[in-house]
């Protein structure tokens, strides 16, 4: 008996090739996009760039990175959602970044970096609480943190029970911006102007 | 020119009586309880649970005033924050307290307290930098003098400027002062600010040592045989009329009195400046803008409608001038609630026959040694890196405050032992170093001509004179008479 006679007749034997080779493709494609969401979700590679190496200094001095338990939060963990398709369409949205690391400002100088850190700070909390903390909750049980202190589950499940994570939780991992609302860039210029040892007025200028 | 005499003061009398005003919150209740500020409470009673319960149990709780109302802070404001959905401030500057108690805002602003940071300014680095270091001015110094709080970029508070209380302490919108100097937060109970602690926290140690002073005086004596009759918690605190057993620190310097109301100008009822190396009385120039400042008499006296410097550098026009005389009346109506008129003029003349007794014979002379060391240039400029600059700033900055306060608050041990630990550290270290430092004629024609030729050190000019007071001299027996052996 041959093949072709247990299957439709519109099968034919070019179209079993597609679909073999379609469907082992498409599976090879699938693993490939767990492997690659997967390694470019690592801390090693997020930090190839230099400018990233720069945001990974305070990271690296966090509970994120030194908990007590043992657990560690590595970039991806934190700043790429779970799922392949959420996964690679959260890696498909960053290349944007590579983008600007090619073509934009030197965001390697801890300059233009440190200048720069607030937007990039104010969009990274947009992206979290569009997402309801989601990449938190894969660690964080709101009804399983009991905390130092009595009350701190007590908080979470009464005072934080229409919240998410980040609306409080900001500032834990890099460097401390305050809220956009209250972000002064005057100010903020003026700090690293100082933190550096430059003229003042002259972080304005590198803004540009 | 009577009529203007007349006119001088009777404002004056408006302006002294303005900021005795009654210092009730006039404002209506509908400004205060805001309702974003109303569920903070349910959330920090579990996470600061000390902080809400002192709360809970303070007047502003029974009023309805909430966490937000005095924390509430606008986006633009130097120091806010977001929390929780709300824009607020961790500092609350007398500022913001004056939204509400607008009287005591005023007269705190312009007073000698809410200058306790620019009066030291030019002086403090050298106790702090050659005694210390900057980290001694953060914990010690400016914890009552007050810090210059600084809110770095990221919007946090440097941590060498705050945490701060300290009396004079320049906040981040720009206002001087700090209430919970004195009014511990976050219950602000009365009996608490009443109480001399609230004011000895800073005023105690051999700078300040007004502690020990009340402590030793009867006034002391009394406040702490009576604590429990001093109607401490009451909303009027009138003396002779609420309570009557114990004058306090608020009592004499910020309390009402018959017709005089209670003030949170704490320096405008003192005649005398008793803390520089000579005691000089001090006029009151008042502002236009109602701000203050204390002009010795030893410079030119301050007139209504002159242009002089403000303590923050501003030219301002004096609107009106207190004289010590009169700052020392208003003192007096204090003293007139439990004592008759000559009684109290009584103590105040034992007061001045000190301080004049101080300046007289150590202060002015000591002054004018140091004058003609510097001048001769036999001591470097920099201050504290010759032992005698050291011996001088013990002589008027430890003992002789340490007399002079015991004299205005009648501490006769405070008093005594002060004086005696200024004539102790003149005559035993200051006069010797003199001598070590200029040669043996300079020293000898300086201390003739600020010492000995001074009536006070007259007995200097007497070596071979005897007294019994040490045992080595001649025997004195029972009947008076000397023992003839």
């Amino acid at each position: 008996m041959k093949i072709n006679d247990l299957l439709p007749s519109f099968i034919t034997r070019h179209v079993l090739f597609a679909l073999i080779f379609g469907g082992i493709s498409g599976i090879a494609f699938i693993l490939f996009l767990i492997e690659f969401d997967h390694y470019t979700s690592t801390e090693e590679f997020c930090t190839s760039c230099h400018s990233m190496e720069l945001a990974a200094e305070p990271y690296r001095n966090s509970a994120h990175y030194k908990p007590k338990s043992g657990v560690r939060a590595s970039c991806g963990d934190c700043h790429v959602s779970e799922g392949v398709l959420s996964a690679t369409w959260d890696h498909f949205m960053g290349s944007k970044d590579l983008y600007k690391q090619l073509f934009g400002h030197d965001y390697d100088d801890p300059v233009i970096n440190a200048l720069h850190l607030p937007e990039a700070a104010f969009e990274a909390r947009k992206w979290f609480k569009k997402r309801d903390s989601a990449t938190c909750k894969k660690c964080h049980v709101k009804v399983a943190i009991y905390g130092d202190r009595p009350d701190t589950l007590q908080i979470h499940l009464e005072d934080a029970k229409d919240k998410t994570c980040i609306e409080c939780h900001y500032n834990l991992v890099h460097r401390i911006i305050p809220d956009e609302k209250t972000f002064k860039r005057d100010k903020w210029n003026a700090m690293i102007e100082e933190e550096f040892g430059l003229q003042k007025g002259s972080a304005k200028k590198l803004l540009k | 020119m009577i009529s203007i005499r007349v006119f001088f003061i009777c404002s004056l009398s408006l302006f002294l009586a303005h900021f005795s005003m009654a210092a009730k919150v006039t404002l209506d209740s509908s400004s205060w309880g805001l309702e974003e500020g109303k569920s903070c409470v349910e959330c920090h009673s579990k996470s600061s649970s000390g902080l809400t319960h002192q709360w809970k149990n303070s007047a502003h709780a029974e009023a309805n005033v909430n966490c937000l109302d005095c924390h509430q802070a606008y986006e633009d404001d130097e120091d806010s924050m977001e929390h929780e959905g709300s824009i607020i401030a961790v500092i609350v500057s007398p500022k913001d307290c004056g939204r509400c108690h607008e009287t005591e805002f005023k007269q705190q602003e312009g007073s000698v307290h809410a200058k306790a940071v620019s009066i030291i300014k030019n002086r403090m680095p050298a106790l702090t930098e050659h005694f210390g270091s900057l980290s001694i001015n953060d914990a010690g110094c400016a914890k009552c003098h007050g810090s210059e709080v600084k809110v770095k970029g990221d919007g946090t508070l440097d941590p060498t400027t705050w945490p701060n209380t300290g009396i004079g302490r320049i906040n981040p919108d720009g206002s001087r002062g700090s209430c919970s100097s004195c009014h511990g937060r976050h219950q602000f109970s009365k009996a608490q600010a009443r109480h001399p602690s609230a004011c000895t926290h800073c005023h105690s140690g051999p700078d300040s040592p007004d502690k020990i002073v009340y402590e030793t005086s009867k006034h002391g004596m009394m406040f702490d045989a009576h604590k429990d009759a001093m109607n401490m918690s009451n909303d009027s605190w009138v003396v002779g009329k609420d309570y009557s057993a114990a004058p306090t620190c608020v009592t004499c310097h910020m309390g009402a009195a018959g017709k005089m109301k209670s003030t949170h100008d704490v320096g405008m009822r003192d005649a005398w400046n008793l803390n520089q190396a000579v005691s000089t009385q001090q006029y009151l120039a008042i502002f236009e803008d109602g701000d203050r400042r204390e002009l010795s008499t030893s410079e030119a006296i301050p007139r209504r409608g002159e242009s002089i410097r403000k303590m923050d550098g501003s030219i301002a026009k004096i609107k009106a001038v207190a004289s010590p005389k009169r700052r020392r009346n208003a003192m007096k109506k204090v003293c007139l609630e439990c004592h008759s008129k000559n009684f109290a003029n009584n103590a105040m003349k034992q007061f001045d026959n000190v301080v004049e007794l101080y300046n007289e014979k150590y202060g002015k002379p000591a002054q004018a040694i140091m004058k003609a060391l510097y001048a001769d240039k036999l001591l470097t400029p920099s201050p504290f890196d010759e032992a005698i600059e050291i011996t001088y700033w013990q002589l008027w900055h430890k003992g002789g405050t340490r007399a002079r306060h015991g004299a205005a608050m009648a501490s006769p041990s405070s008093t005594w032992e002060g004086l005696s630990e200024v004539g102790a550290v003149f005559y035993g270290r200051f006069l010797p170093q003199v001598r070590t430092i200029a040669s043996p004629e300079k020293s000898e024609a300086l201390i003739k001509k600020y010492v000995k030729d001074s009536e006070h050190h007259d007995w200097m000019n007497y070596p071979d004179r005897v007294s019994p007071v040490f045992d080595h001299e001649e025997q004195v027996d029972n009947k008076g008479s000397n023992n003839e052996n």
